[in-house]
C-alpha cells in the first residue's frame, strides 16, 4: 500500500480526533468572540477615534494586531492537539492505529496547522469585515488583504507547526503550552529590554519577536528585515517539528 | 502467528525483557503469564511496536508491526483500556479508528453489538466502568476483522458474565482459526481457556508448551484415606514422600495412584478414599520457576531449532 494512502487515513483520522474533542470547539468559539470583538472595537475607532481611517489605509491595517492574538490563541490549539494524547493515554491506540509515526506526524501537521491557518485567514476576514462596516470610508482591498492574510498564513502557520513539534517533544500539554508562551511572550519581552548585548541578540532570534516582526515591521534588532523575519520564523517552524518528530520517532511511544 | 526471537529490553540498567523467543500459533489461545513486572507488557508493547527492542525481533506473519499498511486488519490489539480519550463517546473512538485503517463504517455497528455495548457506545467514556472500556477496546480489537488478536489482561475489570463471555469470545477466535495470545497474571483464567502457554519471569522464558505439558511438568500428588493411615504411611514412606494432610488423610509425592492402590492392598491396610490431586497452572508454575530450568514443549522445540 502506497504511503499517500496511509496518510490521506491518517488525515482523515486526524481531522475526525481534532473535532471530536471539546477542547477544540471552546478555544475555537472564544477566538471567534474573541477576535469579533476586537473587530468591532478597531472598527469603532476607525470610525470617528483618534485615528480615524488609519490615514485612508485600508481596513485591513485596521486589523494587523488581530494576527498576534490569533497566533497565540491557535498555537495554544496546536499544542493541546499534539499533546493531549499523551495526557489522555491515547497515544497508545493512536500509534497502534498509525505505527507509521512520520506518517502520523505528517497527518496531525497536515490537520492542525493546516485548520490553524484557515481559522486565522477566515477571522482576520472577519476582524477586517466588521472594521469596513463601521468605518464606511474604508475599503477592503484585494491587495492590502493579501499581504496581511499572507503574513497572517505565514505566522500562524510557523507557529502552529512549532507548538505541534512542541507537543510530540515535551508529550505534556501544560508543558507545551509553558513552552510556547515563553518563546513567543515572555523570553522576546524579558530578554529584549535587559541592558546586555548578548540576551538581546539571543531575543533577535526568538520566534516571538520575529512574529512581532512579521505583523508590525518593528522589532529590536537594526539588522532585521521581513525577509530575514519570516526564514527565522520558518526555521523555528522546521526545527520545532524536527525536535518533536525525532522524539516521537526514536523514543518509546510512551517513555 | 507470531515470531518472537531473541527480544530484549533494557531500561537503563535494568533488563525487562531478556532474549525471549518464542512463537503463538494460528488456531490456539496461547497464553501469557508471569507474575507483575515480569515483562509481558513491555513484550507487547514491542510486539505492538510501542517500544523500540534493545535486540531481537517480533513479527506478525513474518513482518515487524510497523510495517503493515492496515494494522488493524491483521493485528487486532488491547492493551491498556483506560488509554482512550475520555471525552469522546465509545461510537466515536471507534470511528476514529475505523477512518485510520479504511475500514468501513459499518463495521463499527458490528462489533458494538459483538461486545454488547448496545447505547453505551454513544455516551461519553469517561462515564464509563472499567468493565464497559475493557468491551470497548476489545471492539476496537475485533475492528478490522483481524487474523491476530493480542490482549493484555482482558479479564481485569470485568464481572463474571463478562468474564465468561471473554472466554467463549477467545475460544470461538481460536476456532475460526485466529491467532489469540492472551498476558494475565491469573494463572486459574488462563488455565481455564488456553491451549498452550508462554510463561515468563524475570524478563526470561520459564516455559513454552502446552497448558497439559506444563501441568504433568508439576509435583503430581495423590490423596489418600485409611483407617490405619499411620500403617499406612510407613509402609508408603520407604518408596515416596508422604505428607500427613488431615486426620486419617495422606498427601503421596512420587507415586501414582495404582501405585499407592497396590503398595496398600500387599500391606493389607483398607482404603476409604484414592485420587490424583488435580494439578493447577497455578502450582505447576510456582514448581517451574522454583526449578529455575527453561522449560520447553515440542513446538517451541520446533521455533528453537528454526532460529
Amino acid at each position: 500500500m502506497r504511503t499517500v494512502t496511509v496518510l490521506a487515513r491518517t488525515v482523515r483520522a486526524e481531522w475526525a480526533r481534532l473535532w471530536t474533542v471539546r477542547s477544540t470547539w471552546v478555544l475555537v468559539v472564544a477566538l471567534t468572540l474573541f477576535v469579533a470583538g476586537l473587530g468591532a472595537l478597531a472598527g469603532y475607532d476607525a470610525a470617528g477615534g483618534e485615528d480615524a481611517g488609519y490615514g485612508g489605509l485600508s481596513a485591513w491595517e485596521g486589523v494587523r494586531f488581530v494576527m498576534l492574538f490569533l497566533l497565540f490563541g491557535l498555537v495554544a490549539l496546536s499544542c493541546v492537539a499534539a499533546a493531549s494524547d499523551y495526557g489522555t493515554g491515547g497515544i497508545v491506540p493512536t500509534l497502534q492505529w498509525t505505527p507509521r509515526r512520520g506518517v502520523l506526524l505528517a497527518g496531525r501537521a497536515l490537520v492542525v496547522a493546516g485548520v490553524s491557518v484557515l481559522l486565522a485567514v477566515l477571522l482576520l476576514t472577519v476582524a477586517a469585515a466588521l472594521v469596513a462596516v463601521q468605518a464606511t470610508g474604508l475599503g477592503m482591498s484585494l491587495c492590502a488583504g493579501s499581504s496581511i492574510l499572507g503574513d497572517a498564513a505565514l505566522v500562524v502557520g510557523c507557529g502552529s507547526l512549532l507548538g505541534i513539534g512542541l507537543g510530540f517533544l515535551t508529550r505534556s500539554t501544560a508543558g507545551s503550552l509553558v513552552s510556547a508562551i515563553a518563546l513567543l511572550v515572555v523570553l522576546p519581552l524579558v530578554l529584549g529590554n535587559l541592558p546586555y548585548e548578548s540576551l538581546r541578540t539571543v531575543a533577535e532570534y526568538l520566534p516571538g519577536t520575529n512574529a512581532i516582526y512579521v505583523v508590525f515591521g518593528e522589532g529590536i534588532g537594526e539588522d532585521m528585515t521581513i525577509a530575514s523575519a519570516r526564514s527565522t520564523l520558518f526555521a523555528w517552524a522546521v526545527g520545532g517539528m524536527a525536535a518533536g518528530g525525532l522524539r516521537l520517532l526514536r523514543t518509546d511511544a510512551t517513555r | 502467528m507470531i515470531q518472537v526471537r531473541g527480544l530484549t529490553k533494557d531500561f537503563g540498567r535494568v533488563r525487562a525483557v531478556d532474549g525471549l523467543t518464542f512463537d503463538v500459533e494460528p488456531g490456539t489461545v496461547t497464553g501469557f503469564l508471569g507474575p507483575n513486572g515480569a515483562g509481558k507488557s513491555t513484550t507487547m508493547r514491542m510486539l505492538l511496536g510501542l517500544d523500540r527492542p534493545t535486540a531481537g525481533t517480533a513479527t506478525v506473519g513474518g513482518r515487524r508491526y510497523v510495517e503493515l499498511p492496515a494494522p488493524m486488519r491483521e493485528v487486532g490489539a488491547l492493551l491498556d483500556a483506560a488509554a482512550m480519550h475520555p471525552g469522546r463517546s465509545g461510537r466515536t473512538h471507534l470511528r476514529i479508528a475505523a477512518r485510520s485503517n479504511g475500514i468501513p463504517m459499518t463495521r463499527v455497528d458490528e462489533v458494538v453489538e459483538r461486545v454488547g455495548l448496545g447505547a453505551a457506545a454513544r455516551r461519553r467514556i469517561k462515564g464509563y466502568s472499567l468493565g464497559m472500556r475493557q468491551r470497548l477496546g476489545i471492539a476496537t480489537a475485533l475492528l478490522g476483522d483481524p487474523p491476530v488478536l493480542v490482549f493484555d489482561e482482558p479479564v481485569n475489570g470485568l464481572d463474571l458474565e463478562g468474564v465468561r463471555w471473554i472466554r467463549t469470545l477467545f475460544r470461538d477466535c481460536a476456532d475460526e482459526g485466529r491467532t489469540v495470545f492472551v498476558s494475565s497474571h491469573l494463572m486459574s483464567e488462563v488455565q481455564l481457556v488456553a491451549d498452550r502457554v508462554v510463561i515468563i519471569g524475570r524478563g526470561r522464558l520459564v516455559a513454552d508448551a502446552r497448558v497439559d505439558e506444563v501441568l504433568a511438568r508439576g509435583r503430581h500428588r495423590v490423596r489418600v484415606r485409611s483407617p490405619r493411615a499411620d500403617e499406612l504411611a510407613a509402609v508408603i514412606g520407604g518408596l515416596a514422600d508422604v505428607v500427613v494432610s488431615g486426620v486419617g488423610e495422606l498427601e503421596v509425592v512420587g507415586l501414582n495412584e495404582a501405585e499407592v492402590g497396590d503398595t496398600a492392598h500387599r500391606a493389607g491396610v483398607p482404603l476409604h478414599h484414592l485420587a490424583t490431586v488435580e494439578e493447577s497452572l497455578e502450582a505447576a508454575y510456582w514448581s517451574l520457576t522454583q526449578d529455575e530450568v527453561e522449560f520447553r514443549g515440542s513446538a517451541s522445540d520446533r521455533a528453537g531449532e528454526a532460529s
